[in-house]
């Protein structure tokens, strides 16, 4: 049978792209803005800003999907339209950051920037330069509509290799099919997803921070480990959780430490629900675009008097981690997903609440254990360290981000203003790195 | 014949791996740690069940090891042991 090609100006959403326009949606009406990150190159010396605006300009150009929004076709399924190539300018601006600039100083600015709404449907993508005395800070913002975190490190890397040859060929994005068959397929992964999501549910909702009244910014604290340290860290949690057991590792610790700041607010009705984001790309059998989200999840219950013991807590998430592996949870939620394209957002945002009673979890966790920028320079300055700044979805409102970026490991904590107190976050910090090991 | 059963499990080992990081075979080396090969905690989970589905045994229970689970040749060893 001959199949038609697929139009150059439609790309299906998959089901977890749905779900990431259901979490724009309900962060976007919190807080006026949507389910964003922000990517962060710090580097050594000055970068000329004119250079770096035409050169993303070149390369920007090359990718209309990068101006696309979503529609609904004849078939109902949603997909993203791509605009026809046009003129346009990428959004761009820079700053010369003062001598006494301190690294805080650099983060109160960049906390600004990722909580600046896009203002047209149509954007998506900007980027922001910040020159210090001897650093500088390259910053891409971006919708989670058009990339997740790992797709996003790796479109700046190949813009890094295409200025490199100064060559920015046009862009072929991987088509996606509309996904309207095999229903009895999705329809048994979403029975399996339903159990296990009965599994998870209690009479009471899970342990929450209680959501601000009136909801501004998010705010970012970040602790970052060189080479050595990372070495340390990882060995640490080789021997106590098992080899290769970092991301329950790093899990556990988290749980530990955000449970001795729910014990300090008298905070003690119901049990820790955690979804933690995994990397589909990597399993994936066909190609898969760089652009859009090839994610899952995996769904963690941690039972409250567990989180003070931290051997049973790194047992309980091995286990459920081994079992959801087992059933391929992360592979029926994509399946069963594609199902739930057919609800409008605000109707999926509510469905998602009814599970855990108006809740949606107690906080948002991910494990980035592979970088996918992998150069060690940023146009010609030396690339010291690079960071993500993610918007965590509300509800929960507040996350935490493991992430290796070449030979570093840098920890994220991102939470809406007011959710915490500061003293609150500089504690989890300060929770976290002796839990680790590091003095 | 122990041989030959170490070389099967050190195949399906390599043919795994590879699949999992999108790698050819033929770049799969048996003594290189797998952390270095860039598998993660998921990939490195997901390597555990098919081996345990494949040869009937239980991997995730013995205590994860790292002198048994660091290189496809430990593994091999590891997983020959519990047939």
């Amino acid at each position: 049978m001959l199949s038609l090609p697929y139009s150059k100006t439609k790309r299906y959403l998959t089901g977890i792209d749905w779900i990431i326009h259901v979490l724009n949606y309900m962060t976007l009406k919190e807080t006026g803005a949507g389910f964003m990150s922000q990517i962060v190159i710090e580097v050594v010396g000055k970068v000329n800003a004119d250079e770096l605006f035409k050169s993303l300009n070149a390369f920007i150009k090359k990718y209309p999907v990068l101006y696309g929004y979503a529609s609904r076709d004849i078939n109902l399924a949603p997909y993203w339209k791509i605009p026809a190539l046009k003129k346009t300018e990428v959004l761009f601006d820079s700053i010369t950051a003062g001598y006494d600039d301190g690294f805080e100083n650099i983060i109160e600015f960049l906390e600004k920037k990722i909580n600046t709404a896009f203002q047209d449907k149509r954007h998506h993508l900007a980027f922001s330069l910040i020159n210090s005395e001897n650093k500088s800070y390259i910053a891409m913002r971006f919708d989670h509509l058009i990339f997740d975190a790992a797709n996003a490190e790796a479109f700046i890397h190949l813009f890094q290799k295409q200025w490199i040859d100064a060559k920015y060929p046009d862009s072929n994005i991987i088509p996606e099919p509309p996904h309207l068959n095999l229903w009895k397929q999705k329809f048994l992964a979403g029975q399996r997803v339903n159990r296990a999501f009965l599994k998870i549910a209690d009479k009471i909702p899970p342990r929450v921070f209680p959501l601000p009244a009136s909801k501004s910014g998010f705010k970012f604290k970040i602790l970052s480990f060189d080479k050595q340290t990372a070495d340390e860290i990882a060995e640490k949690a080789f021997n106590e959780a098992g080899y290769l057991m970092l991301m329950p590792y790093a899990l556990a610790v988290s749980v530990y430490c955000f449970n001795k700041i729910f014990i300090n607010r008298s905070i003690t009705s119901g049990d820790y629900v955690i979804p933690v984001s995994v990397n589909t790309k990597k399993q994936a059998k066909e190609q898969k675009s760089e652009f859009f989200n090839n994610v899952s999840f995996f769904i963690f219950k941690i039972k409250a008097d567990l989180a003070e013991n931290f051997p049973g807590l790194l047992n309980s998430i091995k286990e459920q981690m081994y079992n959801q592996v087992k059933e391929d949870l992360p592979g029926d939620l994509c399946k069963a997903s594609l199902l739930m394209r057919i609800a409008p957002l605000f109707l999926l945002g509510r469905l998602m609440k009814i599970y855990l009673k108006g809740e949606v979890a107690s906080f948002s966790f991910s494990y980035l254990g592979e970088a996918t920028y992998t150069s060690n320079d940023f146009m010609a300055n030396k690339v010291l360290n690079l960071f993500h700044m993610p918007r965590v979805p509300i509800p929960p409102g507040i996350g935490i981000f493991f992430q290796r970026s070449n030979e570093r490991l840098n920890i994220i904590l991102s939470y809406i203003d007011g959710i915490l107190k500061n003293d609150e976050a500089e504690e989890i910090m300060n929770l976290i790195r002796p839990m680790l090991g590091v003095k | 014949m122990d041989k030959e059963k170490y070389k099967v499990i050190e195949e399906a080992l390599k043919l795994e791996i590879a699949a999992i990081l999108s790698q050819d075979i033929g770049a799969i080396d048996p003594e290189i740690p797998l952390h270095e090969m860039g598998l993660d905690s998921l990939g490195f989970v997901e390597l555990l069940v098919i081996m345990e589905n494949k040869f009937n045994i239980k991997l995730m229970e013995s205590g994860l090891t790292k002198n048994d689970f660091k290189t496809i040749k430990a593994l091999s060893l590891k997983i020959k042991e519990l047939i």
